[in-house]
């Protein structure tokens, strides 16, 4: 049977490849079939591929500040007031009550709701002036941090509507607490696409915390890419065994043999390609080829050993222990190095419900000289500046003691009306120090930032209107930003 | 979910592109674009219309408001709506700007040309009573096999395309048997087919393979989708759920080819049948696999209220097709579906018996115990020997009592406790402040200093009571030094704080290099103990099998040992009443006893009873009876009532002594208790070793929910009754207002849905696309249907077979639309390219599981067995190990269970089977009722070099060999096995090249040769040259990673 070969010769070579890499990258089935194939080689195709990445025709929207995210997550909810959000008054109000005036019967999670008393639990930490910003920050855990506050935007404003665990991450990362939306980055994938040929967009770490005394759940659910089609899913490298799964040869076979072994699928695919004429058989030909290339660049990518001495002064000697979080952070430079275009990074036990002094020194040596070398890393290749970097939790925590108070140990509970986060790089503007809470960094009282006009303004620094950034699911255009009026704050933009 | 969003040429889009001058169809044509632009703020949904305007009904797009009319038939002059499409005015022009939506010009073309042809309108077609429609006239009579041929080929025949010619024999038997069973056929069934000319061949061969076991299998795939079917809980701890019988059920079903009909009644409501059986019951599992939580900080009522929407939601995208999920936080934007509905659904399903949290157990209630055929008779007798055996204990308390009235009379007031015999400790912690706290040991009293600041706080369980923060605890040196075999029992009031991990409450434990000593212990949400030796190193361990602990709640746990060195010897009692353990352990036959002092809120170095609080610690170095355990919590009533005066005891002071006499002195009493026990303990040893599933059971009262404003659990609005949709069919009139009337409804004849959103499913599975591609979703912004009349011809036959499955599937199979060949031409391509006309038979990748399926079946290694519990094949290290919170290590099975049909598989929601995810198997977490079909190249890492895979080539590689001397047989037999046909000489020569090359690289490295052959469980055969082999396996695999392989 005569084929629709054809219709292939027509195409670039960019266009092909673009072709190709849609699948990978873009929408699988549906992007040969209904476009490529149904309004053939006319506009649509210039038009489908005018970002040759991948992503969506008509974005960005604007010209974007940032291309590439590395996002750096904190399982749990770190404790605004013992690291960022500075509350010297509390001092004063060492195990008094928490004065129904500030807390406003707001609902508490069932850990604590039962507690007969709520006395307040200052910070035991050090709190110093940094930078030419001047933020107060906790200087004693966070030594390399205070040295590059000037670079990074505070937003000690942020606010969440989720109390628990499960349904904040998953606010924090798709808008919804609940679950089945697409998160951020896949959001990203779907609509910018890829930067490169033979990696996926959007890659996922999972750092290994020194102390594991409370960690909380992270699962796929977390990097899905909910209703927009699968391959904007986040691909998870792992720290032990294939960094991809499946990534690597089986044993006994060489990069020649399977070179061998694809060409005569190749081959025989073509054959079955000129008989059905079927354009996935096309697709298919294209994917092995890129899994070939992957399994190509991979090792090279894993592999620190070409890294020079002086990265590992900047990072530390933890960033040679795979699946720490300085190790994830170092993979994070040369992943986006490498084109790959979001970077997320999990980083757990930051649940201090008890022992917040026996566990936050841990927590802070793992983040801290790691978050500074990112950013003088960056700086050093060129990329800070359209690289975006984030630093935060699903949300903060509770200025009252959970459990037992001394003036050295306490705990925290959960605590979703306030919390801090930072932003650094790609379009951010630096030594920003944005919104403010009230003496017990309990509530709100200046400039709120809620998690999705923190979205809105991630997509804003990336060149997406989040208002016009929609998926159609359900018969409903979906946003990130959800359905309420969500702003992008234009204070923490350059 | 897959959308046109990036292209939306709909089908209606498509349809109208080729005919410009027909005339319009309001549900075909006009619908899609006023739903998508307009309805949102002009729809159904009252809060939020403007303007007062609606344009989903024809009164309302009439109606004159402000004299102002939107729609006038025939004029566009006089129509504002179309004025307002067309102007330039930003705060005049429809859709408005701050909509983000635009109409383009082929959309106001058709709009243009409504209005002008009248602006008629048509009740949405989907919640219209599907007709037996009669099929139009065709020219290629010839071709129509069944009705179905008639519908789609009429449409082929307008859009000026011709059917594909037949598919030869080879590929119909391989595609009717990927189909129907999910696997491919073997060569020689195939060649059985090639050759049977008899007229009836295609039917006989199709009826042979829905008589297969594994029919059942393959369809009840696609079921467990919807049902969101899995193993574990889902959210948070994600352990394991028991409710694999729920999964065989299914599958039994399909088999038994239940009428559909029957098939959503006993699932919904199985438990509200007459009498239900057992396996009306277990079917009930479907809406017990939700995912749901234990996570602390949860609330109830917010659980509750998600499990609920998750309900509504998956009733109403498998049976109805309707996205009623949009009407949880406000009315249906686009369809008639009101808020209101919404909760007037989901009283139904919250009017059940199951808790908010699930417990981290593995059968969180309500569930069935399944018990082998040996235990049944006794597990069936036994409810009655301890219902008669308590009512003769009741009816001992009447004799008992007089005999009580006389012992009262002498009894002396140390009778009235728990006998101080054998008391090694015990420690009343009510000081109430400081660090000096007072005890006593075999009649001597001792006085402990605290280790660390103690608090004494308010709320204890007798005045203030310690806490222990921070490392402080009590050390009580040299006592209760317990060895193995040394009956004893520890008890105390204990309060555990909120979110508690684990910490020893009472230990004498040595916990410095391994254990070695005794513990009671607090674990998560469960009380349990612990005796261990050091050499041999050795411990028992014995944890409540259900969460004992309750946060925040004085409790009083007393666990008791016989001294017998085994696990069977600990008991465990919370304020008085047995618990069923979990023990573990081998017997212990060395010293037990350390060499460290004995702690009240740690061990000797760390593990805290951090937060926890602790009263009246008693150490007794014998074990206590049952009678001892249930009066020990309630001793202070017991003094306080013996010393008031006789005539001043209150009824329940009386009752508390008389319990104690009948407990601890009544011979009569004590017997019975003790068979009782024995009963009891035989009943939950029988539940421990049996099956479980997972059921619905309901409440008693009426189906009441509220409705949710903005669908937040906290804000409840009006009191809902139970009820059905109300803009579809009434509830039928004698249908009880429960979960089994809310079945009937949906499969009542008047249901304008299910039927339709069923058979349109049943194509899907078999033609790649539904007629209605979105499968979920039949409302007005779905995807209109591509052969409406083909959709409701099936629907009603469908309905009129008696929801006969197997009848539906056999006409699908049989007809000649199915049999076409897949090849496609330019033309088709163009004007048909996704293949929603049919014009060509389906060719699409294959799913997941039939991925996996298809190789293990083509190598010969897989194994048929049906059934049982989750299955662990191959998977990479650490998949779990992220996500893992106690489910960290994935315990991979051996043997048969490697190759088990994937269906099989192990399912946890937080990490699906690392192979299936690649491939578009769902996380099981919500239903889907319509799979994405993606192309990447992960698919490709897997199918070359997961181990399941490579093993597969292996094997089959192996077979060849040993089967065949010569080379190109060889060959050949890998060929047939996978592809189904020999292959042709072009495709021979690549293989012979690559086998050639291949196998003179392996002979240069046989160490590579052999580590290659040596991957997976079984061991390639030996006397097998390596190299050769290892090329041959490659070829294997290369056969198996084909396009034509993937496709079916």
């Amino acid at each position: 049977m005569n084929c629709n070969s054809h219709l292939f010769q027509n195409l670039t070579e960019a266009a092909k490849l673009a072709l190709t890499r849609r699948q990978f990258f873009g929408r699988g089935r549906n992007a040969l079939g209904a476009a490529a194939l149904g309004s053939l080689l006319g506009d649509g195709l210039t038009r489908a591929f005018a970002s040759d990445a991948g992503g969506l025709p008509n974005l960005p929207h604007f010209p974007p500040k940032a291309k590439r995210v590395i996002y750096l997550h904190m399982v749990g909810g770190p404790s605004q007031m013992d690291l960022y959000d500075y509350k010297p008054e509390m001092a004063k109000m060492y195990d008094k009550d928490l004065p129904d005036s500030i807390r406003q019967g707001q609902r508490l999670t069932t850990m604590t709701s039962k507690q007969a008393r709520f006395p307040v639990a200052p910070s035991k930490y050090k709190f110093a002036q940094a930078g030419q910003c001047g933020l107060w920050m906790n200087t004693e855990l966070l030594p390399w941090t205070a040295k590059c506050v000037d670079d990074m935007a505070f937003i000690r404003s942020m606010h969440t509507d989720a109390i628990n665990h499960e349904p904040a991450i998953c606010e924090m990362q798709t808008g919804s607490q609940i679950g089945g939306r697409p998160c951020i980055g896949s959001w990203l994938s779907y609509g910018l696409g890829s930067m490169n040929q033979n990696l996926p967009t959007f890659v996922v770490l999972v750092a290994k915390p020194t102390n594991n005394e409370q960690n909380q759940a992270i699962s796929g659910r977390l990097w899905s890419s909910g209703f927009i089609p699968g391959e904007h899913s986040g691909v998870s490298f792992r720290s032990s065994g294939d960094p991809i799964l499946f990534i690597n040869n089986p044993t006994g076979v060489t990069k020649e043999m399977r070179r061998r072994q694809l060409d005569g699928i190749r081959e025989m695919n073509e054959m079955t390609f000129k008989e059905i004429g079927d354009p996935e058989t096309q697709v298919r030909i294209s994917q092995y080829e890129m899994a070939f290339r992957m399994q190509a660049s991979v090792p090279e990518l894993t592999d620190l050993s070409g890294e020079p001495s002086e990265t590992f002064e900047l990072y530390g000697e933890e960033a040679r222990k795979p699946g720490s979080f300085a190790n994830s952070v170092l993979m994070a430079r040369r992943l986006t190095e490498r084109g790959v275009r979001f970077v997320q990074i999990y980083h757990n036990n930051w649940d201090h419900h008890s022992n917040v002094g026996g566990r936050m020194p841990d927590q802070c040596r793992d983040v801290d000289q790691a978050s500074y070398a990112l950013i003088n890393d960056l700086k050093q290749r060129g990329m800070f500046e359209d690289t975006l970097i984030i630093w935060g939790g699903e949300f903060g925590r509770t200025i009252y003691s959970q459990g037992g108070l001394t003036t050295t140990n306490y705990g925290r509970d959960h605590h979703p009306r306030c919390f801090t986060m930072w932003m650094a790089g790609g379009g951010v503007k630096p030594g920003t120090i944005y919104g403010e809470t009230d003496d017990f960094s309990y509530n709100v009282v200046k400039d709120p930032v809620h998690v999705h006009d923190f979205h809105a303004t991630v997509l804003h620094l990336l060149g997406l209107d989040h208002e016009r950034f929609t998926y159609r699911a359900q018969g409903l255009d979906f946003k990130l930003t959800g359905v309420e009026h969500a702003k992008v704050v234009k204070a923490l933009l350059a | 979910m897959k959308s046109p969003a990036l292209f939306p040429l709909t089908f209606a889009a498509l349809a109208l592109a080729a005919s410009a001058e027909t005339k319009i169809d309001f549900n075909r044509d006009v619908r899609p674009i006023l739903s998508d632009k307009c309805f949102a703020c002009h729809g159904f949904d009252p809060k939020n219309r403007k303007a007062d305007r609606r344009l989903d009904t024809p009164e309302g797009a009439l109606a004159e408001i402000e004299g102002i009319r939107a729609i006038v038939p025939g004029s566009l002059e006089k129509s504002d709506a179309w004025q307002r499409i067309n102007s330039t005015d930003k705060d005049e022009v429809m859709p408005t700007p701050k909509s983000h939506k635009t109409l383009n010009a082929a959309e106001k073309d058709v709009l243009k040309r409504w209005i002008e042809q009248g602006a008629h309108y048509q009740k949405h077609w989907a919640f219209e009573a599907p007709q037996r429609a009669v099929t139009s006239e065709v020219k290629d009579k010839a071709w129509v096999r069944n009705p179905i041929d008639g519908f789609v080929l009429a449409q082929l025949e307008s859009a000026g395309l011709k059917p594909a010619p037949e598919a030869d024999r080879r590929t119909l038997a391989r595609r009717l048997s990927l189909d129907l069973i999910g696997l491919p056929p073997t060569p020689e069934q195939v060649a059985a087919f090639v050759k049977d000319e008899a007229p009836d061949a295609y039917e006989k061969y199709v009826a042979k393979l829905m008589t297969s076991p594994q029919w059942g299998e393959h369809r009840g795939r696609y079921w467990l989708d919807a049902a969101r079917y899995a193993d574990t809980h889902g959210l948070h701890f994600d352990k394991y759920r028991e409710i694999w019988p729920y999964r065989d059920w299914v599958i039994s079903a399909f088999n038994r080819n239940q009428p559909f009909d029957q098939f959503t009644v006993e699932q919904l409501a199985g438990d509200l049948l007459p009498k239900p059986t057992r396996e009306q019951l277990i079917a009930t599992g479907f809406h017990r696999c939700n995912a749901t939580t234990n996570e602390g900080g949860t609330i109830d009522e917010e659980n509750m209220a998600n499990y609920a929407t998750d309900r509504v939601t998956t009733t109403s995208w498998v049976w109805l097709g309707l996205t009623a999920n949009c009407a949880s936080c406000h009315d249906h934007k686009f369809d008639p579906i009101t808020q209101k509905d919404f909760y007037s659904m989901a009283a139904f399903f919250r009017n059940t018996s199951q808790p908010p949290k699930d417990g981290n157990v593995k059968d969180t209630k309500p569930v069935i115990y399944l018990p082998s055929d040996k235990d049944e008779k006794r597990f069936a007798e036994l409810p009655g020997e301890i219902t008669s055996g308590k009512k003769v204990l009741a009816e001992r308390r009447t004799p008992a009592a007089k005999d009580f009235e006389q012992w009262i009379t002498t009894a002396k007031a140390e009778q009235v406790e728990v006998s101080p015999d054998a008391l090694a400790l015990r420690l009343p912690l009510e000081e109430g402040a400081g660090v000096d706290v007072k005890a006593e040991s075999f009649e001597q009293e001792v006085t402990f200093k605290a280790a660390g600041p103690i608090e004494w706080h308010e709320g204890g369980k007798f005045g203030n009571a310690p806490k222990f923060t921070n490392g402080a605890h009590f050390q009580l040196g040299d006592l209760a030094a317990i060895n193995h075999d040394q009956p004893f029992s520890v008890g105390a009031w204990v309060n555990v704080p909120a979110n508690f991990k684990e910490g020893a409450i009472v230990a004498r434990l040595d916990d410095r290099k391994g254990l070695q000593g005794w513990e009671l212990f607090a674990q998560a949400n469960k009380f349990g103990a612990r005796l261990a030796t050091a050499q041999p190193a050795a411990q028992i361990n014995v944890v409540s099998k259900n969460p004992t602990v309750r946060a925040g709640i004085w409790q009083h746990v007393l666990v008791t040992y016989d001294g017998s060195g085994t696990a069977a010897g600990f008991r465990i009692f919370i304020d008085g009443k047995p618990q069923p353990g979990v023990t573990t352990g081998a017997p212990l036959k060395t010293s037990a006893v350390a060499a460290v002092p004995l702690r009240v809120g740690q061990r000797e170095t760390k593990t805290r009873f951090e937060g926890g609080r602790v009263q009246d610690v008693r150490v007794y170095l014998r074990e206590l009876t049952t009678g001892e355990a249930r009066s020990l919590p309630d001793e202070r009533n017991l003094r306080a009532a013996f010393a008031a005066a006789p005539e001043k005891r209150s009824p329940a002071q009386k009752a508390s002594l008389l319990n104690f006499y009948i407990d601890n002195l009544d011979g009569p009493s004590i017997e019975m208790a003790y068979h009782i026990e024995a009963l009891e303990e035989e009943d939950q040893a029988i539940r421990d070793r049996s099956t479980v599933s997972h059921i619905q059971e309901e409440k008693a009262g009426p189906a009441m929910a509220a409705v949710l404003i903005r669908g937040a659990y906290d804000k409840e609005g009006e009191q809902v009754e139970a009820a059905a949709f109300s803009a579809l069919n009434p509830l039928p009139a004698n249908a009880p207002k429960n979960r089994l009337g809310l079945a009937q409804w949906l499969v009542a004849p008047e249901n304008p849905l299910a039927a339709r959103v069923t058979v349109n499913r049943f194509w899907q599975e078999i033609f790649g696309t539904g007629i209605v591609k979105t499968a979920e979703d039949f409302g007005s912004q779905g995807e209109v249907p591509s052969h409406p009349a083909l959709l409701d011809w099936l629907a009603v036959e469908f309905r009129e077979s008696g929801w006969d499955v197997k009848k539906l599937f056999t006409l699908l199979v049989t007809s000649s639309a199915y049999r076409q060949s897949a090849v496609t031409t330019p033309q088709k391509l163009e004007k048909d390219p996704q293949n929603r006309l049919f014009s060509r038979g389906p060719r699409f990748r294959m799913d997941a599981e039939m991925v996996r399926d298809y190789a293990l079946a083509a190598s010969g290694t897989l194994s048929l067995k049906m059934g049982g519990p989750g299955t662990r094949p191959y998977q990479p290290e650490n998949v779990w190990e992220v996500v893992g919170m106690g489910t960290e290590r994935y315990a991979q099975d051996k043997g048969e269970n490697l190759y088990r049909r994937t269906v099989y598989n192990f399912w946890k929601r937080m990490a699906p089977p690392a192979s299936m995810e690649v491939f578009n198997a769902p996380s099981r977490e919500s239903c889907v009722v319509r799979r994405e079909r993606t192309n990447t190249p992960l698919q490709a890492l897997v199918t070359l070099n997961d181990p399941q895979f490579v093993e597969a080539g292996r094997r089959l590689a192996e077979a060849a060999m040993k089967e065949n001397a010569d080379q190109s047989a060889a060959i050949s037999q890998i060929a047939e096995r996978v592809l189904l046909r020999p292959l042709k000489p072009a495709e021979n020569e690549v293989v012979n090249k690559t086998l050639h090359d291949l196998e003179a690289d392996f002979a240069a490295h046989e160490d590579a040769a052999k580590a290659y052959i040596a991957i997976g469980e079984t061991k390639p055969d030996p006397a097998l040259p390596a190299p050769r082999l290892a090329a041959l396996a490659m070829i294997a695999s290369q056969l198996l990673n084909l396009d034509e392989a993937l496709n079916k």
